[in-house]
């Protein structure tokens, strides 16, 4: 009985004790979304699921046809652990990958099958590497993982050797700047040079071979030698992981600001400020929980932040919504967004928190703008200007529609065949975007367009609205609808001829203006077969058609709404309600990957 | 983006309504002229807003003054090439039309003088591409083809606005010192006066089947 006990009991304590695969992720980690019930995912083909933009910075050596007709299933992967996928990014290096629970090496090798077995310093840590990936292996759970050292970083520690060894500009030769192959001349160049000295690009790429490997020991040894992971160093994400929703999603805010690139001049030359400025920012986390119901995928999301910044936030959140708004949204809109915000307040915290920082700085250019920030805060009449914009506003997009244009148009005669040139009507595809906000002082914006007016005849002053003519690319007109307590901008002449006062019977319901004002700052709604179809993806960066194009051919909603914002904290929750009879965990892969390109 | 495409190829099939003419003027001893208009005036809602971009699919997008640079070097360089003389370039960068003209003592001198221009300033590593013959003349019969590059950057180009590309056309004008005898493409027009021939064929067509502008013209004897 005794040792059936003690038996029992290690069993118990090694189960309890057995390395989880979101204890291997590593400290570096700024963002990572966790699906805890993968079992969701069984069915979700691996070139499926590398398809997606979280799989990107991964994706490309698997594209070998080893895994070909393969699901997670077939990987021997453990569905009884979470599936973590994580991407974090520092000054000098970014990683990405995905830690999970193993079940059956021999199975996962035979879909990994690019990866080498590598010595490993550390005890009882297998690693295995690829060209550009690692695996590394402890127990049942298995870390993939790609560590790369940022390009600017890497030319940085280049051309620091480079001129220190006495070279000239490796770009002094006919290198045309924006060229699309600039590595072509650079080359070219160095053809007469000593082949065993190593020419510009052979050295950036010695060197970046040099760091990707000492970052990637560097991620290593705070994993298995110093005992360092997210989960260990972050209680607020270990915390999440209690949470038994289908997935959670963590994301360290704080160290997303430590990593704008843009702040390194604010590190280096004014420490002390660049301390002070983070200072505000510590704390701020955002966490939330993945809920999978019934055609029905909810994201709850929390932001959570210090006293000082959360001291703003709920200052500029307190605000009364103008409900004024709502008769500009119809009820089978395709899309919107309500934004309310208090400026005024907003100012008047942000002034009073971040200007004492700035004041206790020495340096000349920030004592100056100080300076001018305190003389502007006591001589603007800040009555006058945020009374013009009061902080509730609207956008709306409505599809694509015709709009009329000019257009120069060749013209034949047809006994010579010579040709000229003549101007004519055309019509041409606009997404028709609707944007306002409320006002006090709607004799301000007419002050202004009256002025324009008298400059150039593009502004017209209409019965409703004022029209500015050829604003958009030369081609197409703007309307200004300034009534009602709104000053309203939109290319939708139907909205300015028709219904300068508001839709109407055909505006939002009551039910859904009232969800509004209760849904604190922010609400956003989208018809998804509408507003994906039609939204206009040329317009959009790359990263974000790619968002748009794994929305078409979805049917459903996609509904934001927040909750009022506490001095610590704001709650927001995104709906999307799907039609249809598609795999849910897909479903819950097209969120989550929305969210990562989001958050990247 | 090369932007050697964006001027010359890409507009062709990536832009909606467009409308390009070329019109080749050649004369008894074989000397001539040519311009080559591009008019993408009714998109340039589209052609804005994808300048606006740093990127698309993946590729750099030029912003108007790479592309005025551009135009400026393609000049410079076809002004230098043997035989090819009085080069002159208009842009109009609020309207998207370019025209680009120029006089030949041949027109072989013109066909390799754009062939060495486009090669000089697009940096490409392929050039097989602007190899092939897309005109001949011999002293009584001109024949004309699309040039391969463009056929070939054709096929690489995938289109998600092809239905606006129906609205779209391509003019190819020909006209000699004497009289037209015959032409071998039936919808070629000859004028009254038959000193010239038009041809005049849609840009989606032409991007389904590039043989839709070979013509061939024989002309009277002097």
């Amino acid at each position: 009985m005794k040792q059936t006990l003690i038996v029992l009991f290690s069993f118990v304590w090694l189960h309890l004790n057995a390395q989880k695969s979101e204890q291997i992720i590593p400290q570096e980690a700024v963002t990572v979304f966790s699906i805890n019930n993968i079992s969701l995912l069984q069915k979700v083909t691996i070139d499926e699921l590398i398809e997606y933009d979280f799989m990107d910075e991964i994706h490309q050596e698997l594209f070998d046809g080893s895994t070909d007709q393969k699901s997670l299933k077939d990987a021997g992967i453990d569905f009884d652990q979470r599936l973590n996928i994580f991407y974090g990014k520092n000054l000098k290096y970014e990683l990405s990958g995905f830690t999970f629970g193993l079940k059956n090496k021999t199975d996962l090798f035979k879909v990994f099958d690019d990866f080498d077995a590598m010595e490993s310093p550390y005890k009882n840590v297998d690693v295995y590497g690829s060209f550009f990936n690692n695996l590394i292996i402890q127990n049942q759970a298995a870390i993939l993982v790609r560590v790369e050292p940022l390009e600017s970083h890497v030319l940085e520690v280049t051309d620091s050797i480079w001129y220190s060894r006495g070279n000239l500009s490796p770009y002094y030769a006919d290198f045309e700047n924006g060229e699309d192959n600039p590595d072509d001349n650079v080359m070219n160049q160095e053809i007469d040079m000593d082949i065993l000295t190593k020419n510009y690009n052979e050295m950036r790429d010695s060197v970046q071979f040099i760091l990707q490997n000492a970052y990637f020991k560097e991620v290593m040894e705070g994993l298995f030698v110093q005992r360092k992971s997210l989960y260990s160093q972050a209680p607020q994400f270990q915390e999440q992981l209690t949470h038994t929703t289908e997935g959670i999603f963590y994301m360290d805010n704080a160290r997303n600001f430590e990593k704008t690139n843009n702040l390194w001049y604010l590190k280096t030359v004014l420490p002390s400020l660049y301390t002070d400025i983070q200072e505000i920012y510590e704390g701020n986390i955002i966490v939330g929980d993945l809920i999978l119901k019934d055609h029905n995928i909810e994201f709850q999301i929390t932001a959570k932040y210090g006293e000082k910044l959360g001291s703003i936030y709920q200052e500029m959140n307190d605000s009364k919504f103008d409900k004024n708004i709502t008769k500009y949204i119809k009820e089978d809109q395709a899309a919107y967004f309500t934004y309310n915000i208090n400026l005024r307040k907003a100012y008047d915290k942000a002034f009073e928190v971040i200007v004492p920082i700035l004041s206790k700085e020495k340096n000349q250019d920030i004592s100056m703008n100080v300076l001018f920030l305190k003389l502007a805060n006591e001589f603007v009449n800040k009555d006058a200007l945020f009374n013009t914009y009061k902080g509730s506003m609207f956008g709306t997009f409505n599809g694509i529609q015709k709009v009329k244009t000019k257009k120069i148009e060749f013209f034949y005669d047809e006994v010579t065949f010579e040709y000229g040139e003549r101007t004519s009507e055309a019509e041409e595809d606009m997404p028709i975007f609707t944007l306002g906000f409320t006002t006090d002082r709607p004799d301000i914006p007419e002050l202004v367009l009256s002025h324009l007016s008298q400059v150039t005849s593009k502004f017209e002053k209409k019965e409703n609205y004022w029209i500015y003519n050829n604003a958009i690319f030369e081609s197409a007109p703007v309307y200004l609808i300034n009534k009602n307590g709104l000053l309203i901008v939109t290319n939708d002449k139907d909205l300015a001829d028709n219904h300068s006062n508001g839709y109407g019977a055909e505006s939002i319901s009551k039910k859904a203006v009232k969800a509004i004002k209760n849904s604190g700052f922010m609400t956003a709604a989208a018809d998804i077969k509408i507003a994906a179809s039609k939204f206009p993806t040329d317009l959009l960066q790359p990263e974000q058609q790619r968002l748009i194009e794994s929305l078409k051919g979805k049917s459903g909603n996609m509904k934001l709404t927040s909750s009022d914002t506490s001095s610590n904290q704001t709650n927001v929750s995104l709906v999307y309600s799907y039609e249809g009879q598609e795999n849910s965990g897909k479903h819950l892969l097209d969120l989550l990957n929305t969210m990562y390109l989001l958050t990247k | 983006m090369k932007i050697t495409h964006l001027l010359f190829i890409l507009p062709f099939f990536f832009c909606g309504c467009i409308e390009i003419i070329d019109d080749i003027t050649v004369h008894n001893d074989g000397t001539g002229s040519f311009k080559y208009s591009i008019n993408l005036s009714s998109s340039k809602i589209k052609v804005n807003s994808i300048l606006a971009l740093d990127s698309l699919n993946g590729k750099k997008v030029p912003d108007m003054g790479e592309i005025v640079e551009k135009i400026q070097t393609f000049k410079n360089t076809l002004e230098t090439q043997p035989g090819i003389s009085n080069v002159k370039t208009e842009f109009n960068q609020v309207e998207f039309i370019l025209k680009v003209s120029c006089d030949f003592t041949n027109v072989v001198a013109l066909q390799n003088g754009i062939k060495e221009t486009l090669v000089a300033i697009s940096k490409e590593k392929n050039t097989e591409i602007y190899n092939s013959n897309w005109i001949t003349w011999d002293g009584k019969t001109l024949s004309r083809l699309i040039p391969n590059a463009i056929a070939v950057k054709a096929k690489t180009y995938e289109n998600s606005d092809m239905d606006l590309l129906k609205n779209g056309s391509y003019t190819s004008i020909s006209r000699f010192d004497r009289a037209i005898d015959k032409t071998t493409n039936v919808n070629a027009k000859i004028n009254p006066s038959k000193t010239a021939t038009m041809l005049r064929v849609n840009t989606y067509d032409l991007r389904q089947n590039n043989h839709l502008i070979e013509n061939t013209i024989s002309l009277t004897p002097n």
